[in-house]
């Protein structure tokens, strides 16, 4: 719906926003169009999630928002910085300020443990009391006593949570979710997803959501379903 | 319906496709890579000792002038030439005796070789004629004599004018620059070669000369081996055989330390081949985990699985062991090609042995058996169900006793390359003393890095935290990489050292003659006129003859001993000496030298002589000295040094005792050349004096030191390969690992910057906790080396060079664990989404 506002405008006020792109890949028959000219914004603290059937492009969709790639065409902005002028190491500075992830497979280092993982992303940013408040995350997400613990020690459920307090420890303005509970089981699933949208109304985030749940994705205020790499919108 | 793939129709199938995609795995690369280099340095290293030792054998074979030799009093008998010739060996007769020429009304006792026209069978006559010009020759015609300088210059004669030898006038046809000895590299008096013929017709053979005749063959080394087994068979009771492999037992000690030394330099990189195997293996099996829980989820048979893992590592590894062996062989031809300035002409003809290089191979394939099984055959219990739980493919951790299979593989090794238990038991110890050294001095510093990590500056505690959350895998990288530090260094740094010693055992100053028959009353003579001849390093011992009588209460006549040699050393004439301190290059194994004043009469004897007649301390030796008996208790064992070529005795007296029998005194000295002129003078102020030249001897011995000090070289260059592929095999063991962890940081946000100081800390800590232990471990084993094969006493490893060199080794550690980590730093975070 359009407010009277400009593209341009709009792009300005989003957190973050998505121009025309594209991406496509060289594979062994010739080019892969991935995506293809994905327009989208997101303002600050709402909660979005990108759906759509498996090989649509959604995590692909993810990284490019997340400036864990660039675009082939098109443009994404990431409070206000343009993705595709800034080299990798710029973005990896833009996302220990902004960015907190979330991954299906957890992702948790195997040989720290769940305070140590937790921990990182503070480390990286030189926190001096990364510990204190790894150990808070923790307890935030109900495992405190489990902090010595390592991933080998935890459930699948466990792990995700570590994940999640991993995420919000450094107080990140979005937050990327990518199939979150995709690796659960049904119980877990709702405690995660639970957990993941507490929190996220808590620390004020921004949240994106990679998911082929319905549930989940109906969770969110808005969905962006992909289909054959083209988005089309729906009020959640 | 079960889907069942079967073993029999497409397992190699599946093996050899599964070969084309696997081995572009770095895994597999470095395992069949470190086969292919435990098989090169093994094979090249046994082929060059072999090679050189066949070397050695025919250059001393020039010593005794062919391949085998039969010293007799009296010509052998016709068989023995028949017999040689129907095996197609050459034959040549030859007697060697004193005799006094005459010329210029001047005489000379000279050491007279009368040969046939065949003679020499090896090595090479050279004679100058006039103008100097040098000829490879044979045994002078009928009527014609060659002398050498001393001889020519004693008798001041030139060539073409006469001297009387035995009676026959005989015209000096040549100067005599290199002959092979009699089977001894020293010259008792000047030297003459003359026609067998003229001897025998002036008398100078028959029955009451004192000439010793031998007959020599030659040929291809079957035959030879042949005959020799034959005549031990067939020696009437007063000959001898004389064999290259017994003529020189300076040359045998010198041989026996370089192959020692070679042998270990070799089996060090062997065995860090075999690190770098059984890490690959582990890196591999847990590659190959997913896909065999996939085959057994999808059905197929235990035999598919594992066959067609056993033919994926099969191919190669035969393929690799075969070209190893290929490779060996060539470069053992390139370094004897090196090295072959430092032998005569004859040995650098030796045939190349094809047979240590293929046994190399088969050694190859034990230790990547050996190293690989205990991680490839935990892949039998990999669970199908592993296909949805990874975890379910970790086995709970139990002792197995397939971890033996790598310790006995590695003992069996050892022991192959030392030829001794007990050097093998000792290697096997301080390696392994190595390796819990360096796990206690990392698991301390890993203990002080957790402590204090939390005060390290950011960055750094990345890097440290990381080693010390990876304890196993820091332990496992910490052992691997300083067991190859102290290889290299000790072939680096030590091993120059040790030869250098080696080398400066024979400096250019060692005594090159002997002087023998001095007289208590011209010792003092003796010295003074030497000295005036610029001689130094002079050094004199006294001599007395004797004969074993008794042995504890039994006389000698009457025992029955049961080997040749020990019948003969019964039944000769015994030189023995006596010495208030130890001798030089003499060391006690067993007892105690002897006290200043013994009231008994004691005895010391070399362990040969032990060994041989089987004595013990406490045993009773009776001696007659003349009319004089002396009974002697066996009161301490010596172990001789023999290459030292210093004044040594099998028997010492003590010295209250022995200095109350009837001797004269040998003395050794240093002369350079260009002293012809002024011996001649010395012989004939001396004239009971006998002067023994064995600088021909000391040359041969230097050539095995610089041969080994070449062939030391090569092998240094096959352990840094051998330690290069450890180090990336122990580097890269965790690249899976780093990858991922780098790809989160990054996602997370890390700099690339951060990272490299992580990876610098972390490979900082490694080289370091690595380059201290291996400076000690090395050092530790030159000690060992020193002592217990080359015998140098006093050895002090060299610190400042190794100190310097395991700080360059901690740098390039850590340098190559960055380099190996630059690809992981740009590991792209879209890795960790794609998972």
């Amino acid at each position: 719906m359009d407010n009277g506002r400009t593209d341009d405008s709009r792009a300005d006020m989003a957190l973050i926003s998505a121009r025309g792109v594209g991406k496509h890949v060289e594979g062994p028959t010739g080019r892969l169009d991935i995506l293809d000219d994905v327009s989208l914004d997101v303002n600050a603290g709402e909660t979005v999630a990108i759906t759509g059937a498996s090989g649509s492009g959604k995590t692909t969709l993810l990284g490019l928002l997340a400036g864990l790639d660039l675009p082939s065409r098109g443009s994404v902005r990431l409070d206000g910085h343009a993705l595709e002028t800034m080299d990798e190491e710029a973005r990896a500075r833009l996302r220990l300020k902004l960015v907190g992830f979330v991954f299906q497979s957890f992702h948790l280092l195997p040989a720290l443990t769940a305070e140590e993982n937790v921990m990182l992303p503070l480390e990286l940013d030189a926190t001096p009391d990364a510990a204190t408040r790894a150990r808070k995350a923790l307890a935030a997400v109900g495992l405190g006593p489990r902090r010595a613990h390592y991933p080998r020690q935890l459930s699948g459920g466990e792990q995700q949570r570590v994940a999640i307090a991993r995420a919000f420890v450094h107080e990140p303005r979005i937050l990327f979710a990518d199939e979150p509970t995709g690796n659960l089981d049904h119980a877990s699933r709702d405690a995660i997803a639970d957990l993941l949208f507490a929190l996220n109304r808590e620390h004020h985030t921004t949240l994106i959501v990679v998911t082929h749940d319905p549930a989940l994705a109906g969770r969110c205020a808005r969905i962006h379903d992909l289909v054959e790499g083209r988005v089309r919108v729906h009020a959640a | 319906m079960t889907f069942r793939l079967t073993g029999r129709m497409t397992g190699p199938r599946h093996a050899l496709r599964t070969l084309r995609r696997e081995w572009r795995l770095p895994e597999l690369r470095t395992l069949i890579g470190a086969l292919l280099l435990s098989v090169v340095v093994l094979g090249a290293v046994a082929t060059l000792a072999a090679r050189v030792q066949r070397a050695v054998v025919m250059s001393a074979a020039e010593l005794i002038g062919g391949d085998l030799g039969i010293n007799a009093a009296a010509s052998p008998p016709a068989e023995f030439v028949r017999h040689a010739h129907a095996l197609d060996l050459h034959t040549s007769a030859l007697a060697e005796f004193p005799s006094v020429a005459f010329a210029n009304d001047r005489s000379q006792l000279l050491q007279v070789v009368a040969a046939d026209a065949a003679w020499p069978l090896r090595g090479r006559l050279v004679i100058a004629g006039r103008g100097g010009v040098e000829r490879s020759m044979h045994a002078p015609p009928a009527g014609e004599v060659y002398l050498d300088h001393r001889a020519l210059v004693a008798l001041d004669v030139e060539l073409g004018q006469r001297v009387q030898v035995g009676g026959m006038d005989l015209v000096v046809a040549g100067q005599i620059e290199q002959q092979p000895g009699g089977g001894d590299l020293v010259a008792l008096a000047p030297r003459a070669v003359m026609a067998l013929a003229d001897a025998k017709s002036a008398g100078l053979l028959g029955t009451g000369s004192r000439a010793r005749h031998r007959l020599l063959v030659a040929g291809a080394v079957a035959p030879v081996d042949a005959y020799r087994a034959w005549a031990k068979a067939h020696l009437p009771a007063d000959a001898q055989l004389v064999t290259p492999e017994e003529v020189q037992q300076r040359l045998a000690v010198a041989f026996d330390r370089a192959a020692t030394f070679l042998r270990l330099a070799a089996l060090l990189a062997a065995l860090l081949a075999g690190i770098a195997v059984a890490l690959s293996a582990q890196r591999y099996a847990r590659r190959k985990t997913d896909e065999i829980a996939l085959l057994r989820a999808l059905g197929a048979s235990s035999r598919f699985a594992f066959g067609g893992l056993a033919w994926t590592l099969a191919v190669p590894a035969v393929l690799a062991a075969l070209a190893g062996a290929g490779i060996a062989l060539a470069l053992a031809a390139i370094a004897f090609a090196y090295a072959h300035g430092l032998l005569p002409p004859s040995a650098q003809q030796a045939p190349l042995p094809l047979g240590p290089a293929f046994a190399a191979a088969g050694v190859g394939l034990a230790v990547l058996a050996g190293f690989a099984l205990p991680p490839l055959a935990k892949l039998k219990s990999v669970p199908p169900v592993a296909v949805f739980r990874q975890s379910a493919a970790r086995a709970p951790r139990r002792f197995d006793l397939l971890y033996l299979v790598p310790v006995a593989v590695a003992a069996g090794l050892i022991a192959l390359q030392t030829g001794s238990w007990k050097l093998a038991g000792v290697l096997a110890a301080s390696l392994a003393g190595a390796a819990v050294l360096t796990s206690l001095l990392t698991l301390a510093v890993l203990w002080l890095v957790r402590r204090f990590v939390a005060r390290l500056h950011p960055a750094l505690r990345l890097g440290a935290s990381a080693l010390a959350r990876r304890r196993a895998l820091s332990l496992v990288q910490s052992c691997a990489i300083t067991l190859g530090l102290t290889a290299l260094l000790l072939l680096a740094v030590v091993a120059p050292a040790l030869l250098d010693n080696w080398r400066r055992e024979l400096p250019p100053d060692t005594p090159n003659w002997f002087v023998v028959n001095v007289q208590d009353a011209q010792r003092a003579a003796v010295h003074d006129a030497l000295a005036n001849l610029g001689a130094t390093r002079f050094n004199d011992m006294p001599v007395a003859v004797g004969k074993l009588v008794a042995i504890n209460g039994t006389d000698v006549d009457r025992m029955a001993f049961n080997d040749r040699e020990t019948q003969e050393d019964a039944d000769r004439q015994v030189r023995f000496s006596w010495s208030a301190a130890l001798p030089p290059a003499n060391r006690i194994v067993a007892g105690q030298w002897f006290a200043p004043d013994a009231r008994n009469a004691e005895v010391s004897l070399d362990v040969a002589w032990v060994r041989r007649f089987d004595l013990h301390l406490g045993d009773r030796l009776a001696f007659l000295i003349g009319d004089t008996r002396i009974d002697a208790t066996l009161t301490s064992i010596r172990e001789v040094d023999w290459s030292r070529f210093n004044v040594n005795f099998f028997v010492m007296l003590d010295p209250a005792h022995g200095a109350t029998l009837p001797h004269t005194w040998i003395a050794s000295f240093h002369l350079p050349p260009g002293h012809a002129q002024e011996l001649a003078t010395f012989s004939r102020a001396f004239t009971n004096l006998s002067l023994i030249d064995v600088d021909a001897l000391l040359d041969r011995a230097r050539q095995i030191v610089a041969q080994v000090t070449a062939a030391a070289r090569w092998v240094l260059a096959f352990s840094l390969l051998a330690g290069a592929l450890v180090l990336a095999a122990a580097l890269t063991m965790s690249a899976a690992e780093r990858r991922h962890e780098a790809a989160l940081l990054r996602t997370l946000g890390a700099r690339r910057d951060q990272l490299r100081m992580a990876a610098l800390c972390e490979f900082g800590l490694l080289g370091a906790i690595s380059g201290f232990t291996a400076m000690f471990a090395s050092a530790l084993g030159g000690a060992w080396l020193a002592h217990s094969v080359f015998r140098i006493r006093d050895f002090v490893p060299p610190w400042p060079p190794l100190i310097i060199a395991a700080v360059i080794a901690a740098i390039v550690v850590a340098a190559l664990g960055l380099v190996g980590t630059r690809k992981v730093l740009h590991t792209s975070p879209l890795l960790l989404l794609r998972r």
